[in-house]
């Protein structure tokens, strides 16, 4: 199956036994966008990323990857980072990388070099003769990374790339991340923390019971759910403005206006500009977190 | 797809091979066994000192306690005690040897009756509390410094024992007409045994150890999404294997090594000079150990595959090993009956035949037909393990957290 997208999977299904971890699930992935795959626990996320990797095979349906079916030379080119991540303990930090490096096509001598190279960049380069089990559990995170980037890999699937680090380390994965969109790479990125998918992603799919729930454009998705309200700052006594349904204070967050079905956010702010006794310090759309996006998908099912 | 094999063999053979545990059992084994062997014959060699009879007699404490002995003559024959002097005094009766002892000069005394040489009758007497015990070799002593005084000393001991008999069984021809001899082939079969026992549950069980290792780290998961899980396995297996082969290649190079030294060093070890082993012998010793190598290498797999703990791993693994190990309790009879029925039986059956045969083969003539029935049925079951173990050693399986139920084995083997 030829493909323009990185990523593309059509009408997959997979069961376990007789429970159905994905459900005819379409989606494709891009190249050079940060996709992003959110889902409860137990929602299928896995499964499919291990189907996408073909360490599963679907059930019936169709993945192909970077341009066709996958192949061990495509498997070469993808960089993965589990979500139950683990090292060997009692074996050097270099010596491992390298081992992994060669399983995924390097020389050993272009193995070592490009180690050397990411372990000095995470400013692990000391600890490259260390064994596994001497470093701290953000270090470890650390080499988990490095040998997801390891190969050069075009594509990289990372499951909760940030679980497990400070506010340090989380800065020095994402900017890693970054860095890796910035030089042309495709990064499918599964993970509950949903301001970072705020902050870096381009698009997403939110699945469910493996089913599709969302999946677009992180931007269209906002707006899809954006109430029919709207969030204002300054004095007045908002309840009585013309259009308005009821209020809700949210202390430093503002007030939000929850408008009736016949006004819109013009026809309040012309009311709130010709009332004599009242002023604006803030006024825009209430447009809903992902989170709160992510819950309300979640309890209306 | 060999790439990945050959890359997974190479990492695991140089990760293993650095193993503390392993460069013992390969290497510490045998240097233990040559520091035993060589102490052993240092103090031995000590403290018997050779044929020279003029040496020994001086050491008094050759004679159990006794630091100096008297005698009484009757018979006439022994009046001068000679070289003996210093530790043997004759007296004229028996009161004054009596007067001796009670005054503490000699510890015992012997009395010899006017027809000790018809009768070789002698009496010793001893104080009540004494640790000193009534030894021959004294007597011994002064018998041959009076009637053998000019015999070439290895002649002598020749004399005194003439045969050191050693059997060795040379007769292993077809007409079954074998006559076993415990001394000789009993430690032969044993080093054979545990040389292959050893060997396998060390390498295979560093197998297990791996897989489940990279299980528990979880690594798995990312040495799977670039190869392929019988390739893991595979160059797992062929790693392990050669490990092995480095291992008894270590020992029986060692046990040959030291056949020969021991031939120039003494003879404690006699049966290491007996040791001429067929070549046709070593070759299907050498067969039957990596036939049977390949049996725990599956069974080891799979066990690895469905464990989830160092702890788990094990306690599975003793379903093999268990009856694999059966031969060894019937050892006395593969030695007394080789070509019995149970022996023959055992030596058939595949799950016993790698330990039975080289048992077998070491004693007795076994027919070729017999060989190649069991060779055959061997291959036939390593095939199927290793069908079982890649049905086993899967992704649903080595990513799963839980370690399978009995009854849930059935539908994984059918994936």
């Amino acid at each position: 199956m030829q493909s323009d997208a990185t990523i593309s999977v059509r009408q997959v299904i997979k069961n376990y036994g007789s429970f159905r971890a994905v459900d005819d699930l379409t989606f494709d992935v891009f190249s050079g966008e940060v996709f992003a795959m959110l889902g409860p626990n137990g929602s299928g996320k896995t499964t499919t990323i291990r189907m996408i990797l073909d360490i599963l095979k679907p059930d019936s349906g169709q993945i192909s990857v970077l341009g066709g079916a996958i192949t061990d030379a495509a498997k070469d080119r993808i960089g993965y980072l589990p979500e139950e991540r683990g090292l060997y303990r009692s074996v050097k930090v270099l010596e491992m990388m390298v081992y992994l490096g060669m399983l995924k096509g390097m020389s050993r001598p272009d193995a070592r070099h490009r180690s050397m190279e990411l372990l000095d960049l995470l400013e692990l380069g000391e600890h490259a003769k260390s064994k596994v089990s001497e470093l701290s559990k953000g270090m470890q995170q650390k080499v988990q990374f490095a040998v997801t980037v390891l190969h050069r890999p075009s594509l990289i699937i990372v499951d909760e790339p940030f679980s497990g680090l400070d506010p340090v380390n989380t800065r020095v994965v994402k900017d890693l991340l970054l860095s890796f969109r910035a030089d042309g790479g495709t990064i499918v990125m599964s993970t509950h923390q949903m301001w970072q998918v705020e902050e870096m992603a381009d698009r997403l799919l939110m699945i469910d019971r493996g089913a599709q729930k969302l999946y677009g454009r992180l931007e269209d998705i906002r707006q899809q759910y954006a109430l029919h309200a709207i969030v204002v700052e300054g004095q007045g006594d908002w309840a009585a403005l013309p259009g308005v349904d009821h209020i809700e204070h949210n202390g430093r967050e503002g007030t939000t206006l929850y408008l009736k079905p016949e006004a819109t956010s013009a026809s309040v702010l012309a009311a709130i500009a010709t009332a004599a006794d009242m002023t604006i310090d803030r006024f825009e759309l209430a447009i809903p977190s992902l989170n709160d996006i992510f819950i309300q998908v979640v309890e209306d099912r | 797809m060999t790439n990945h094999i050959w890359q997974v063999f190479a990492y695991e053979l140089q990760r293993n091979l650095r193993r503390k545990g392993f460069l013992f059992t390969t290497f510490g084994i045998p240097i233990l066994a040559y520091i035993l062997f060589f102490g052993y014959q240092f103090i031995s060699s000590r403290s018997t000192g050779g044929e020279d009879i003029a040496t020994t007699i001086t050491e008094s404490e050759q004679f159990q306690g006794i630091e100096k002995a008297g005698y009484v003559d009757h018979s006439g024959l022994f009046t001068d005690p000679g070289d003996l002097r210093s530790v043997l005094s004759p007296y004229n009766n028996e009161e004054s040897a009596q007067q001796a002892m009670d005054a503490g000069e000699i510890d015992i005394y012997y009395v010899f009756p006017e027809n000790y040489l018809d009768t070789g009758d002698v009496v010793a007497y001893m104080p009540r509390f004494s640790i000193a015990q009534a030894t021959e070799s004294l007597v011994q002593q002064l018998v041959y410094a009076h009637f053998a005084r000019n015999v070439d000393p290895i002649l002598m001991s020749r004399l005194i024992s003439p045969a050191a008999i050693n059997e060795v069984n040379l007769q292993r021809d077809a007409t079954g007409e074998t006559t076993t001899n415990f001394d000789v082939d009993f430690p032969v079969i044993y080093l054979f045994v545990m040389i292959m026992m050893i060997s396998q549950f060390t390498t295979n069980g560093y197998l297990m150890q791996t897989i489940i290792e990279e299980k528990e780290t979880k690594l798995i998961e990312i040495l799977v999404s670039a190869l392929r899980p019988t390739q893991l396995l595979t160059g797992k297996i062929l790693a392990l294997g050669v490990l092995g082969l480095v291992q008894i290649a270590v020992w029986l190079g060692a046990v040959l090594l030291l056949a020969r030294i021991a031939g120039d060093v003494g003879t404690t070890l006699l049966f290491l000079l007996n040791i001429s082993i067929p070549t046709g012998t070593v070759i299907l010793f050498l067969v039957y150990f990596v036939l049977g190598y390949l049996f725990f290498a599956a069974a080891y797999g799979m066990v690895g595959a469905i464990s989830n703990s160092m702890q788990e791993g094990p306690q599975f693994a003793v379903v093999f090993v268990l009856p694999a190990v059966i031969p060894l309790y019937f050892m006395t009879i593969f030695i007394t009956q080789p070509d019995g029925t149970l022996a023959t039986a055992l030596s058939l059956f595949p799950v016993t035949a790698p330990l039975s045969m080289i048992m077998r083969l070491t004693i007795s003539t076994v027919p070729a037909w017999q060989v190649i029935l069991s060779i055959v049925l061997l291959i036939l079951t390593n095939i199927g393990m290793m069908w079982l173990a890649g049905r086993l050693f899967r992704v649903n399986t080595l990513l799963s957290g839980q370690t399978p139920k009995l009854r849930d084995i059935p539908k994984l083997l059918r994936g």
